[in-house]
């Protein structure tokens, strides 16, 4: 029957092109290569210090200020360099405290079932309706706008989606045998969840780790943008912030003020996003399409 | 069908609940008193009679259990605080200011969905072809793509440069105009805030409908159809598309909220006075009534939106109607 489908339906007809895996990693690790690089060697290869006053407000770019100038005339290709290690710092701590949390809540749910289960997931279905952004907004106002303010609201709201992907791996894991064995012959529930729940999720746990930190640096941006990030240090999203007030997208210094934040915001986002899809794809052949 | 919209009922009254004790509680877990956060900065320099006179008028020197269920009550009646900051019963601002939200989210949920549906359909259909990668490639882009930046994009390209658009706002402030005119202004105001709205909320859609296309394209009852020889089109139209709606419909749900935090951070690039921008002004004059009335307002919208498309589910999904 499935190979009368395969003759016949339209969409197998013509060269069969398989999606190539292989090559949506190896560009999410490249962009990353390259983000992170440029992130961890900033001291040697920016031409100014980013809070330095380095030439007149709004220059135009040249081959003194490769994307020129902002509004108090710090060089804005500095500003970018160091704003990859605030960015993407920010966007992984935030992805660890998400998937930790989101890692625990799995295990507990899926393992000890219950009560414990009801109840987390009645949580997570709640952190799921929420409306993310003003929450992160109303906290952020109260918390007073910081590094580890945007890191501890970030993560309190995104680990609720991997939690459940977490639970339902940990639910497949209960059941297989040397699990059942390691029960049977009377081990501890603390000894099974270590040595063979937890190796067991730790793959998907990462998978999850690099969609969460793909999540986390697009709503840093927003937050940042909105005037709540660290104000002493400039992330990517703060540059466009301070870039929307005083109206550049206006004038013509759009083009080298906010058009390269933006287009970086999408790399990292990119970047984290297809290396965690192809990691997902690889450890569950099924998701192959 | 009734067990499943009781249990949906418990989980909003849930999130209501959480929302509602959160506000109450953010004010008064700070350090120092919760005049600052319900009154403004001022009060921190009030001489005391003063002072004292406000803390009643805000209940504060009521125990907390007290303070909870007047809390509560005036919630259920509506009253939603006085914005110091504005001079204004909150209520009042947010009226105003919510159905802009209401129209700029319906619209690019509505076109987003319409759009989205339609393109996963025609990209799962012709799976693998440079019509599909590209879509896929364009749509993934769009889902990383910071809203507000495209936003600004879109300004500095078609508003500022072109001039085809107006740079901000819903309307020609101080233009008297009215009828089809005001309508005709309105839509041109809406445009580009459209636009930027939509284009973020197509790839969700477009990613779940082509995944779900393609699941229902390997069921057996399309090789089914097409071994008793029905044309194509009723094929993709009449037995796939209307199988793969169903998590599309799930995705719908949890897409609002999503959605309602994108439109926060278009209205302020575009100065469009809505709730977001509501919000995003409050953060700046540290009106932390408003910022908390705000986030209640835009919670229980999605919670309405929720159960709206709880209601409408089992029309779609005929299994849930049976309560199999």
């Amino acid at each position: 029957m499935a190979g009368v489908a395969a003759a016949t339906l339209p969409y197998v007809r013509g060269p069969r092109r398989r999606f190539p895996l292989g090559s949506v990693g190896a560009i999410g690790l490249m962009l990353l290569a390259v983000l992170v690089g440029a992130a961890v060697l900033a001291p040697w290869i920016t031409p100014y210090d980013p809070e330095q006053t380095s030439g007149a407000p709004f220059e135009r770019p040249s081959p003194r200020h490769l994307l020129g100038t902002n509004d108090i005339g710090q060089d804005i290709f500095s500003e970018l360099i160091y704003g990859a290690r605030i960015s993407l710092m920010i966007g992984s701590l935030a992805a660890l405290v998400a998937i930790s949390i989101g890692t625990a809540v799995g295990i507990v749910a899926g393992y000890f079932g219950g009560w414990a289960d009801v109840v987390l997931m009645r949580l997570v279905d709640i952190v799921l309706v929420v409306p993310f952004l003003p929450l992160m907004i109303l906290l952020a106002a109260y918390l007073g706008p910081s590094f580890w303010t945007i890191i501890t609201v970030i993560g309190v709201l995104v680990w609720a989606r991997p939690a459940r992907i977490l639970r339902a791996q940990v639910l497949s894991l209960r059941s297989v045998e040397y699990i059942e064995a390691a029960r049977a012959v009377g081990a501890s529930a603390a000894r099974v969840l270590l040595r063979h729940v937890l190796p067991g999720v730790l793959s998907l746990s990462l998978a999850q780790f690099i969609q969460a930190a793909s999540n986390a640096i697009l709503i840093e941006a927003s937050l940042s943008f909105l005037g709540l990030g660290d104000p002493t240090a400039k992330s990517w999203g703060s540059i466009l912030y301070y870039a929307q007030v005083r109206s550049a997208f206006l004038t013509g210094a759009w083009l080298w003020w906010v058009l390269p934040p933006g287009i970086l915001i999408t790399l990292a986002t990119l970047g984290f996003a297809f290396t965690g899809f192809a990691l997902e794809v690889s450890l569950n052949p099924r998701l192959r399409r | 069908m009734a067990r499943f919209l009781a249990g949906k009922g418990v989980q909003y009254a849930l999130v209501l609940l959480f929302a509602v004790t959160l506000n109450f509680m953010l004010p008064r877990l700070m350090p120092g008193s919760p005049l600052v956060f319900l009154a403004g900065e001022d009060t921190a320099f009030m001489p005391q009679a003063q002072r004292q006179q406000l803390l009643q008028a805000f209940g504060l020197d009521r125990p907390v259990w007290a303070q909870y269920l007047i809390y509560l009550g005036n919630l259920a009646r509506g009253e939603l605080g006085f914005s110091f900051q504005q001079g204004r019963p909150i209520a009042e601002i947010i009226a105003a200011r919510l159905p802009w939200t209401l129209l700029l989210v319906g619209l690019s949920l509505l076109l987003g969905t319409l759009v989205g549906v339609a393109w996963g359909t025609l990209s799962a259909w012709r799976r693998g072809s440079v019509f599909d990668l590209s879509s896929l490639g364009l749509f993934m882009f769009f889902e990383s793509t910071p809203s507000f930046w495209l936003g600004m994009i879109f300004i500095a390209l078609f508003a500022a440069g072109l001039r085809w658009f107006p740079i901000f706002g819903a309307q020609t402030a101080g233009a008297a105009l009215a009828g089809w005119a005001l309508v005709t202004n309105r839509a041109w105001h809406l445009v580009l805030p459209l636009a930027t709205l939509t284009l973020i909320t197509i790839p969700g859609f477009f990613l779940i409908m082509r995944y779900s296309m393609l699941t229902v394209l390997g069921e057996q009852y399309i090789a089914t159809a097409k071994a008793k020889g029905v044309g194509e089109t009723a094929v993709m139209y009449r037995h796939a598309m209307r199988n793969a709606l169903l998590p599309v419909a799930t995705v719908f749900m949890l897409n609002l909220g999503v959605i309602v935090s994108g439109a926060t951070v278009v209205e302020t690039v575009f100065s469009y006075p809505g709730l977001g921008r509501l919000l995003f002004e409050a953060v700046l004059a540290r009106d932390y009534p408003v910022i908390q009335a705000g986030f209640f307002v835009i919670t229980v919208t999605v919670i309405a939106a929720n159960m709206l498309a709880d209601l409408l589910y089992p029309l779609i999904d005929p299994r849930v109607r049976r309560g199999a």
